[in-house]
């Protein structure tokens, strides 16, 4: 008897994408797509229901979001492989998704020739991004700046880390100021200091990185 | 001229009194200076005052009353005619005289009257015209942006992901192809690699479009990538410095500072030649503030026409989201151009969390 197909879930609000993406994916002998859906709610339902090998979602939906979907499914579906297919451009959206439990990131640009290889690579259990993406990720991790949520910020002073947490849970640097009792120039200067021991390059980095390190350590 | 419009603002009485004061007491010099020196000029001071401040009838009173004083005076003093005739005869003679006079000023009132209401009436109706070309203006813009943006969203939303699905159908046909071992299989890979490139373009079309990402964070992303592009596009120097985190939460007002930016380093870079740019967002107690300096030739004076549009349009765009423009040549001689925007006083936000 034949092995059972790898059953694909598609998470899209496009439907000649969903369309397509069903044939070619249906020319592959071993993969059969198992539902379809537009929006995150339906496709959370329809995931329990068809109990999918891997899901590709993309990051804007009709209602909900994609990267809410990919936390939603790593907590409540952690089985399913998530591979993201997004208009999005990688370089400011693939670690957000990676963190959030993806396990492969693919622009729509080079959907097409990519989508079947990265579908491999995730049932092989390997993480799939671009060549860009891993080339900038390495980079990262020379740079030490991948480190970050881990011993970087250990670095930070007590009041470094106070700033560092207030961005990361969205405050403006005005608020900060006020919550601190210090004035805006001592928030830039805790901020450049921060920059410089986690090795961030500019302001909206440092942003990013408080938020996500603020995501991944919610109990400070 | 400012000065008799500030008096007119006074009460009728203020001017009355005044007018039978000045009489009065060049009715006693005049008895002093006794009957043989005529003062009749000078009562005209008591006259033409009421005439201009009061009207006709307190005048011609006043008229009256002046001469009453100037002719009693001259009595009192013991002057003597040869024929009663005569002191009446200079009575009339002067009556008329000032009424002539009070006629003449009475028409030239109403004249300047009639002439400051029009003034007054021409100034409302250009005062609206002014306001609705304003209205205009900021309406036009609207436009454009909302049309921008929606050009650009539709490009980035149906456009591209059509075109997604173009290249998997493409995909599919070709290894449909390649199945059967034809070599049109190469074709179509090469129409995959063609339509992706049209991806590409259209992307980056709507990125010029729609170049705000609708987040908070998205105009510091936008104005690095921003400065990054015109760096490598006009083979200049464009920095963007931001100190600290500017979350810019409304997109709209995101939009618009983006559009400042860009306009300044357009105008910096064509009009300018200038070789370093830096675009600079910086938050301070007071607000939030951007600000585009480069070393180019400067603002000239005066400003060409086709630049003053430049201008005036990032003037209103900053007018729009409530921020302060201004743009000047700087000390160095390049040009500075800032928006500054006020923080918004509640502290709301800040208990949210």
């Amino acid at each position: 008897m034949d092995k059972p197909k790898v059953k694909i879930f598609l998470v899209d609000d496009h439907p000649l994408v969903r369309e397509w993406l069903t044939n070619l994916i249906h020319q592959q002998p071993d993969l059969v797509v198992c539902g379809e859906s537009e929006d995150a709610p339906h496709a959370l339902q329809e995931i329990s229901v068809t109990k999918p090998d891997v899901a590709i979602v993309d990051i804007s939906l009709k209602r909900g979001s994609g990267i809410e979907l990919i936390k939603n499914l790593k907590a409540l579906h952690p089985g399913v492989a998530v591979i993201v297919l997004s208009m999005h451009d990688e370089r400011l959206y693939a670690e957000r998704a990676l963190r959030a439990g993806a396990r492969g990131y693919i622009m729509k640009r080079e959907t097409a020739k990519k989508v079947i290889a990265a579908i491999r690579q995730v049932l092989d259990g390997k993480v799939y991004m671009s060549e860009n993406l891993a080339a900038i990720f390495a980079e990262k991790f020379v740079d030490g700046r991948l480190l970050t949520s881990g011993s970087l910020v250990e670095r930070l002073s007590d009041r470094e880390l106070e700033t560092f947490q207030l961005l990361g849970k969205g405050y403006e640097t005005r608020q900060v100021a006020e919550m601190m009792n210090v004035s805006m120039k001592t928030v830039q200067a805790h901020c450049a200091h921060i920059k410089e021991k986690l090795k961030l390059t500019n302001a909206a980095e440092l942003l990013r990185e408080a938020v996500r390190w603020q995501e991944n350590n919610p109990t400070n | 001229m400012r000065f008799v419009k500030q008096l007119e603002q006074r009460s009728r009485i203020v001017f009355i009194t005044t007018a039978l004061l000045i009489v009065a007491i060049i009715g006693f010099v005049d008895y002093l200076t006794g009957f043989e020196t005529s003062f009749s000029v000078f009562y005209l001071l008591a006259i033409g005052l009421a005439a201009w401040f009061v009207g006709r009838g307190s005048a011609i009173f006043v008229s009256i009353l002046s001469v009453a004083v100037s002719l009693g005076g001259d009595l009192a003093r013991g002057a003597h005619f040869s024929s009663p005739l005569v002191p009446a005869w200079n009575a009339i003679i002067l009556i008329a005289f000032y009424l002539v006079v009070v006629w003449l000023l009475a028409i030239l009132r109403s004249l300047q009257r009639e002439l400051e209401a029009r003034v007054q009436q021409r100034t409302v109706a250009l005062q609206e015209e002014i306001t609705e070309r304003e209205r205009l203006e900021r309406e036009l813009l609207e436009i454009s942006e909302r049309e921008q943006r929606r050009i650009g969203q539709d490009l980035h939303d149906s456009l591209c992901q059509h075109l997604t699905g173009t290249t998997l159908a493409v995909q599919v046909l070709e290894e449909k192809l390649a199945a059967r071992n034809l070599p049109e299989a190469a074709d179509a890979n090469q129409v995959v690699e063609l339509v992706e490139e049209g991806i590409n373009l259209s992307r980056k079309l709507a990125k010029g479009l729609y170049p705000v990402d609708m987040e908070a964070d998205g105009l510091m992303l936008a104005l690095e990538e921003y400065a990054t592009t015109s760096s490598e596009l006009f083979k200049v120097s464009c920095r963007f410095e931001c100190d600290l985190p500017v979350l810019i939460h409304d997109a709209a007002t995101a939009g618009h500072l983006y559009r400042i930016a860009q306009e300044a380093v357009g105008n910096a870079i064509k009009h300018g030649k200038a070789e370093n740019i830096l675009i600079r967002l910086d938050a301070s107690e007071e607000g939030t503030t951007l600000s585009i300096k480069d070393d180019g030739a400067g603002l000239p004076e005066p400003l060409p026409k086709d630049r003053g549009m430049g201008l005036r349009i990032m003037a209103h765009r900053s007018g729009m989201i409530g921020g302060k423009f201004n743009a000047r040549r700087d000390e160095t001689g390049g040009t500075l151009v800032t928006c500054e925007l006020c923080a918004e006083p509640n502290s709301e936000k800040l208990r949210r969390g």
